[in-house]
């Protein structure tokens, strides 16, 4: 009967949610077309360094050093993203909303990885692989996401001769 | 081997649907699904109503009283007065099958409910608010209007429909969505029932003491601190606006040919 009072607790529990709901779109929205700029323009100024997954070094690479390098990245999920994933999780299917947040985690921690090889002088990696790991949420008791992390890692090599075969 | 630098194709690993698209169309597609199942899950519960009769009622929940309520002391005069006051406007209709049972609730939000086996709750703070035993009788009367009605089964349906539904969604964001969806449906109906429970109310305070007056004044008070909300909540309320409802009142005393005004009974304590 007191209609005031459920008109706060109905803005606390609608109202309130809808809101951040548009804002974390919003937010989120930007961020990512944001990142993706970057990241390709990034990628245009590497584009000729050679990123491969071989395991083992081709024939005609001869090489004078070599190191490993790593290049990482922690993610995590906006609020909208994560609503929309939890609908999509009632009936299954592609999770539409996480496959740019993933992609951009990959392609920056490639990034990442060639540009750290690069600054050492490093002229090729070779054997490259990625790793995902998920870091729990604690203030949900560990149960929920709070984002991921990709990990690329690769033999970087500084050529002696570049591509004396050839 | 030689190595062709080549930048990457794009989009390969991500879907061309906008993310608004995406959103769009699984809460509109997820709220049919679930206002399907309230609908279905509603008409089982008519279904129960037509073959649980009101005595069967009585002596399922005729003892019965909800695990975490806050009482007050028997010997309580508000609590003697109320009990009373109901059983004055019980024998208006002599036809019910119900022994009521008045709790008050040590609540501050104003409210009474009408709950399984006859039991009626007021809260603490609705006493507070009431001038005049006329205000208390339309509300109580009110309530009897639900057991008449059996609003007071549909809507302990409607919490397993919703309790149903925090079952089946597990992740807290989702299963409040859909949650939300399913209560603002039902409050439609519940709007109905309420206005049904009115009349049903005023009915009774006639019988009682010859005349309407003041059974909405209670609801007058109420109104003139509602009037700056905005009109959104109508439609999201359980209740219709107190507006409106005492204009219905009002309308139903005149069609009736019922008393505006008489003498009006002070409260006992």
């Amino acid at each position: 009967m007191d209609d005031n009072f459920a008109n706060l607790e109905l803005f606390l529990n609608f109202g309130l949610p809808l809101l951040i709901l548009m804002v974390a779109y919003f937010i989120g929205d930007h961020i990512e077309k944001r990142h993706f700029r970057d990241i390709r323009e990034r990628e245009a100024k590497l584009h000729d360094f050679p990123v491969v997954s071989f395991d083992t070094m081709p024939d005609d690479w001869k090489v004078g050093r070599s190191d490993m390098v790593t290049g990482s990245i922690v993610i995590s999920l906006d609020y909208f993203k994560r609503v929309i994933a939890g609908l999509r999780g009632l009936i299954g299917g592609r999770i539409k909303t996480y496959e740019p947040l993933l992609e951009r985690a990959r392609r920056e921690a490639l990034l990442r990885m060639t540009e750290e090889a690069r600054s050492q002088g490093y002229d090729a990696i070779f054997n490259v692989r990625l790793e995902t790991s998920r870091l729990a949420n604690a203030r949900r008791d560990g149960k929920g996401v709070a984002g991921v992390e990709m990990l690329a890692f690769g033999t970087a090599v500084k050529f002696a001769s570049r591509f004396a075969n050839s | 081997m030689r190595f062709v630098a080549k930048q990457p194709k794009e989009g390969i690993n991500v879907s061309d649907t906008h993310p608004l698209v995406e959103a769009g169309t699984l809460v509109v597609g997820l709220t049919a699904i679930f206002a399907l199942i309230a609908l279905v899950l509603i008409f089982m519960i008519e279904l129960a109503l037509y073959f649980v009769s009101t005595e069967d009622e009585v002596n399922l929940f005729g003892d019965w009283l909800p695990e975490d309520l806050v009482t007050v002391a028997p010997d309580d005069d508000r609590l003697i007065e109320t009990q009373l006051l109901v059983d004055r406007l019980a024998q208006h209709w002599p036809e019910s099958p119900y022994t009521f049972r008045v709790e008050i609730d040590d609540s501050d939000v104003a409210n009474a409910m009408a709950l399984p086996g006859g039991l009626i709750i007021v809260t603490q703070g609705l006493l507070d608010q009431v001038e005049s035993e006329n205000e208390l009788a339309f509300v109580l009367g009110h309530e009897l209007g639900h057991f008449k009605n059996r609003d007071h089964i549909r809507a302990l349906g409607r919490g397993i429909v919703l309790s149903v539904f925090f079952a089946v969604a597990t992740d807290g964001d989702v299963a409040g969505i859909g949650i939300k969806a399913t209560d603002i449906t039902l409050r439609g109906f519940s709007r109905r029932q309420e206005t049904q429970a009115d009349e049903f109310g005023l009915a009774i305070v006639n019988s009682e003491y010859g005349h309407v007056d003041e059974a909405w004044r209670l609801f007058e008070r109420w109104d003139i601190d509602d009037s700056s909300i905005v009109g959104l909540v109508t439609y999201l309320s359980t209740h219709p606006e107190t507006g409106e409802r005492i204009i219905d009142m009002k309308r139903q005393a005149e069609t009736e040919g019922w008393l505006l005004t008489g003498n009006v009974t002070p409260l006992n304590w």
